[in-house]
């Protein structure tokens, strides 16, 4: 594969490598969530630095995309290699509806007095974001 | 003859023992294997951090974060130390509590009358400290045997607000260190204020120089680092956990070594010792019959 039209990508977090493009093999295109919205990566982009946000993070190599929520962290793009590291990133396959649902409601539930305002929203919206990655099966 | 059979159940017992001792030798190798398996996997996190610290500071220049600052002024710092929540491994928990508390007399009695709270890990240590009547600030008891990051976040960033606010001069972190298989030691290490000289952790492992990379930076450095400095106290907390798990599955698995090996000296001596038992009192039979023979004679 030429290294022009794809690039090495690598997401790590404290615990272990998720994934790695000398697994899953060079990667063409990267989306994943800046602290100011959706970035999006094609080979040979410019050196970045930027910090994460949460939501869906989205790693389009050949033949698969793969899909995983994370939360806050950083990405590093130099020398047409991607490095996100991040503190939380859960697979696609990691995460089930129901449980989910459950910490929707429990952020809906969160009390916003004493300016816990802030706080419920960003707890709704991580929850919303692994909603979806995670569609109703049937 | 009461004698013999003593020895037969002392030398059953010791077998059982070796026999317990072994499979936990075997079970801590194994447990040893996963948790340093953890500690390597945990490697490219903190390695790309501290690359990405090295390359943010000289993008920001001078650093005047928050943790970098020191807070002399504050009476209090804090300590946390690892210990185990099970025993059976050798002189781990000892001599991680005698470091920890040869840091306390010294924050205590040289250093101004400090005092300094104990963040104390593992139900060891807790009841060493309950047993001298010492004082925690606070007791975590059920990480288990693999720290999940989850479960250090939440430390890690209490004692940073702590500092941040000013409440304690230091953090400081008091466990075993994993060096190699064959050594470990126990000893304390500053997490906060951050000196910039564990800033330059990773510079001699990558190739700072020679990647000067313009970085587009989202959002401006300063900021960034900000953000960054934490994350790496985080990692670096993380970090002596790890080590933590491994030394104490280290420990173990040398003391269960030992005891096994022990226990197969102790069997080799009282079978010995029983032979011999066993032996003179066929003697003893023999000259009480050939005795008898001679008297009927």
């Amino acid at each position: 594969m030429a290294s022009a039209e794809a690039f090495h990508c690598s997401v790590v977090t404290p615990e272990r490598a998720i994934l790695d493009s000398e697994t899953i093999g060079p990667v063409q295109f990267v989306a994943f969530p800046a602290h100011d919205g959706e970035v999006g990566i094609m080979p040979q982009r410019a050196p970045l630095l930027c910090r994460l946000g949460s939501g869906v993070l989205r790693v389009k190599t050949a033949d698969a995309t793969h899909r995983f929520f994370i939360d806050g962290g950083f990405a590093q793009m130099v020398d047409n290699k991607l490095t996100l590291l991040t503190e939380q990133a859960r697979a696609e396959t990691e995460l089930d509806r129901d449980s989910v649902l459950k910490e929707l409601e429990e952020a809906r539930a969160m009390s916003v007095e004493g300016g816990g305002h802030a706080e419920r929203q960003a707890a709704i919206r991580r929850a919303q974001e692994q909603l979806k990655l995670t569609p109703e099966r049937r | 003859m009461a004698n013999r059979r003593v020895l037969v159940k002392r030398r059953k017992a010791v077998r059982n023992i070796r026999k317990i001792t072994k499979t936990m030798q075997l079970i801590a190798t194994s447990r040893f294997q996963k948790a340093f398996k953890r500690a390597v996997d945990s490697k490219p996190y903190s390695e790309k951090l501290g690359e990405l610290v090295n390359d943010l500071s000289r993008a920001a220049g001078s650093t005047d974060h928050p943790l970098m600052q020191t807070h002399d002024d504050a009476d209090r710092s804090a300590l946390i130390v690892i210990t185990s929540t099970r025993g059976l491994c050798g002189g781990y928990n000892s001599n991680v509590l005698r470091t920890a508390i040869e840091h306390i007399d010294r924050q205590t009695d040289t250093g101004g009358g400090k005092s300094v709270d104990v963040t104390m890990v593992g139900t060891k240590g807790r009841n060493y400290f309950r047993f001298l009547k010492r004082e925690m600030a606070d007791q975590i008891l059920d990480l288990g045997d693999t720290p999940r990051f989850d479960a250090i976040e939440p430390i890690a960033n209490r004692l940073i607000e702590r500092f941040e606010k000013g409440e304690i001069s230091s953090v400081n972190v008091a466990f075993m260190q994993f060096i190699s298989t064959s050594r470990q030691r126990a000893g304390v290490i500053q997490l906060l204020p951050l000196s910039s000289e564990s800033n330059d952790d990773g510079e001699t492992s990558t190739e700072g120089v020679g990647r000067q990379a313009e970085y587009e930076f989202s959002p401006e450095p300063e900021q960034l680092l900000g953000d960054l400095l934490p994350a790496s106290v985080r990692m670096r907390l993380f970090q002596c956990f790890n080590d933590a798990v491994v030394s104490e599955q280290v420990s173990r698995m040398v003391a269960m070594k030992a005891a096994t090996d022990a226990a197969g000296e102790m069997i080799t001596a009282l079978t010995q010792q029983y032979n011999r038992a066993r032996q003179s009192h066929i003697t003893m039979e023999l000259l009480d019959i050939i005795g008898g023979a001679a008297a009927i004679e």
